[in-house]
């Protein structure tokens, strides 16, 4: 089990994962942990992340900053070969985060990620890669994101399943008022600047179009982050927020975030400005 | 042992009032600034009552739109004036509720008796307005000027970008929501279903009754004119229902129903407007030492918020804090609606003062939001906004409180006696209201 001392650094990472990316086999899942032990908060990274979310400048952690510091040894387990995707073309479709407590600038933090649930979907396989952080061997915070592989299922023609991913709210409208944001056209290279994560969809519309994408598209984790951030004050000290994403934001745009008040937390919709086409769904619930 | 206070209170009086005429943005004050405007205001006051000289308890006023080299714009602007220099002052900021809750600040403070005379007010310009570098130039800048050695501010210097040229300009939005204060109204007349007649009707009204107020010298001792101005720069005393009727919408355009459904227009939303006013209150003492009059008193205050940005999209609308506001107001000093002379209910936007009433009216909603067994009910039309608001006027955000609270305390005084109810609403989804008597 990958028992690192420092982050593995994502350019080398993303360097293997384009030149070997083919190379992958298997059809389960490498059962490897990795972890990264007595992480101390760097505070102007942390500062950096704050400015570039729309977070407030605090000593609590926001909930996703944790998600980005476990990033890299995600990235690390998808890019062994054992695993049976190429990185490149695997899709971000859903994020959980659980905050138990808030944690502090001040805590060290250890880290931990595996992947799990390999599953059939109607669009291809998708699977889960999880994370937690502990501070004194107690699980302060975790995270599950969902990843889809498209096409390649072998057995897609069965009747449609429940993809399995974990249970959002349903994608209703949200009736509720909606804050504006304008999204810059440089949001993927800032963001990729402070996360790591410069996948070249996220920076430049040229190279954004070689894999697709009529222009750059934000990071999903930068949306999620920038929605939990409209609702500063007004999330309980431990909560799990658990979005789906839906289409990307195309660079720049602006985006309407609702927030409707639910029995327990928060709906979450958030849509083009423009066009109404839906981002990010979800819910924040205790 | 404890010590006891008996605190005795008085309430304190207002003297009168004196404001500039208001401009239209880029109009006749293009070039003058809050300084400029407020002291202008100060200075007309002080020639109306005799004060040159004179130390006045104190003088609290503010602007919304404020540059940071005014961080004591209203100790400035006294400075600037005749009163006695000694005259102690300080700025408030609560949006457009600042001229109002300046007169409740040195209301309460007479009343206590710790003061016995003051001058509350407040201006805004948008046309002289603060503009800020952009903030990734701030930043950079703000690091060079950290950076201890040469080598480290050279270093910080590598972050200049030339997007960063750009400057940032204040914007009549809300923070949270992005959205313009027009496009908040926009949502909550919607969902009250204000109609485009009521609107256009309650607009062409403002204007003839300013138009007449005007005509019938009512602003003769209210108003001093400045650069040029002597009536207010919006005033279209020729206006009608049938031409305000032809205008575009410009305001919810995008909500659903479209242009079609849009009802707000540039003729019923408030423009941008440049001006000043302040009022003179005193304790009845000092208004008799100085035989000045006291043309009313006022009674009491109160303020409101809304979640405007997480609440319900009817019940929590940006401007409607006053209409939680006022039933509290009510309550505490054992009024109802109907038991005024005068509403002078700020025209932010003639559907503002429209989902206001309507609201008062709604007995499910006063029942649900308000925790009232019974709706406020209606209020007689003909005692609102008797000599024109906002809407004819313009409303230079700070300064619409003392026009109001100068013009009431005289409507009230002309009346030979009675009461009227103030309610300004203000960005942040907040609400200020006041009570005069005499």
């Amino acid at each position: 089990m990958p028992a690192l001392t420092q982050p593995p650094a994502l350019g080398s990472l993303y360097a293997k994962a384009g030149l070997f990316g083919q190379l992958h086999r298997g059809s389960t899942l490498p059962d490897s942990v990795y972890t990264l032990a007595d992480q101390s908060i760097d505070p102007s990274h942390l500062l950096a992340y704050q400015k570039v979310c729309g977070f407030r400048v605090t000593d609590v952690l926001p909930p996703t900053y944790l998600h980005m510091l476990a990033f890299p040894l995600s990235v690390a387990l998808m890019t062994e070969r054992a695993f049976p995707f190429p990185l490149i073309g695997l899709v971000h479709v859903a994020n959980t985060i659980t905050v138990a407590r808030p944690v502090l600038m001040s805590e060290t933090v250890s880290l931990r990620v595996n992947a799990e649930n390999l599953r059939e979907h109607p669009a291809g396989r998708q699977l889960d890669l999880v994370a937690s952080a502990t501070v004194d061997g107690e699980v302060v915070w975790s995270s599950r994101s969902a990843y889809l592989r498209r096409g390649g299922s072998p057995k897609s023609s069965g009747a449609p399943k429940s993809s399995g991913a974990p249970k959002r709210a349903s994608a209703a409208p949200v009736v509720g008022p909606a804050s504006l944001v304008k999204v810059p056209d440089d949001i993927g290279r800032r963001y990729g600047a402070v996360s790591g994560d410069r996948n070249p969809i996220h920076l430049y519309g040229v190279t954004a179009k070689l894999f697709g994408f009529p222009s750059a598209i934000a990071h999903g984790m930068w949306l999620k982050a920038r929605t939990l951030a409209a609702l500063e004050g007004r999330l309980a000290e431990s909560f799990t927020v658990d979005v789906a994403f839906k289409t990307p934001v195309l660079l720049p745009s602006t985006i309407a975030i609702a927030a409707a008040a639910t029995d327990d937390g928060w709906a979450l919709d958030v849509r083009s400005a423009k066009n109404g086409k839906p981002h990010l769904t979800g819910t924040v619930s205790r | 042992m404890e010590k006891k206070v008996t605190v005795k209170t008085r309430r304190a009086a207002i003297v009168g009032g004196n404001r500039i005429p208001f401009a239209r943005s880029n109009g006749k004050y293009s070039h003058a600034s809050n300084q400029d405007m407020l002291t202008a205001a100060i200075d007309g006051l002080v020639a109306r009552f005799g004060l040159q000289g004179e130390q006045v308890g104190e003088v609290a006023a503010g602007a919304v739109l404020k540059h940071s080299r005014d961080f004591n714009l209203t100790r400035e602007s006294v400075l600037g004036s005749t009163l006695a220099p000694t005259t102690p002052a300080y700025d408030v900021q609560q949006a457009c509720g600042t001229g109002l809750e300046t007169a409740i600040l040195v209301a309460n403070k007479i009343a206590l008796g710790q003061i016995d005379s003051a001058i509350a007010g407040g201006v805004d310009t948008t046309s002289d307005a603060p503009i800020a570098v952009n903030e990734g130039l701030r930043e950079v800048l703000l690091d060079v000027n950290r950076a201890k050695s040469v080598p480290d501010r050279l270093k910080a210097l590598t972050g200049l970008r030339p997007n960063q040229l750009v400057p940032t300009i204040p914007q009549n939005s809300e923070p949270r929501t992005g959205l313009s204060m027009g496009e908040h109204q926009a949502i909550t007349t919607q969902e009250w279903g204000i109609s485009r007649e009521a609107q256009d009707e309650l607009a062409a009204a403002s204007h003839r009754h300013l138009a007449a107020a005007y005509d019938r010298g009512f602003f003769d001792d209210l108003v001093t004119p400045f650069l040029g101005l002597t009536r207010d720069q919006n005033l279209r005393p020729d206006t009608t229902v049938e031409k305000l009727s032809k205008l575009a919408p410009v305001f919810g355009t995008r909500l659903p129903g479209g242009v079609e459904g849009a009802t707000m227009t540039a003729a019923n939303s408030t423009p941008l407007t440049d001006g000043a006013s302040v009022v003179l209150l005193a304790s009845d003492e000092w208004a008799a030492e100085h035989k000045l009059p006291v043309l009313a008193h006022f009674v009491d205050g109160e303020t409101a918020a809304v979640d405007y940005v997480h609440g319900d999209r009817k019940a929590d609308g940006l401007l409607m804090a006053p209409v939680y506001a006022v039933p509290r107001l009510l309550a505490r000093n054992g009024l109802t609606l109907q038991d005024f002379d005068f509403y002078e209910i700020h025209e932010a936007f003639a559907s503002t003062v429209l989902t206001t009433l309507k609201a008062w009216e709604d007995a499910e909603f006063c029942k649900q939001y308000l925790g009232l067994d019974a709706p406020l009910g209606s209020i007689d039309r003909a005692k609102l906004n008797v000599n024109g608001s906002s809407l004819a006027a313009g409303h230079p955000f700070a300064a619409t409180g003392g026009r109001i609270v100068a013009s009431l305390a005289k409507m009230i005084h002309e009346n030979g006696g009675g009461r009227g109810l103030i309610s300004i609403c203000a960005a942040g989804g907040q609400g200020v209201v006041a009570i005069l008597e005499a």
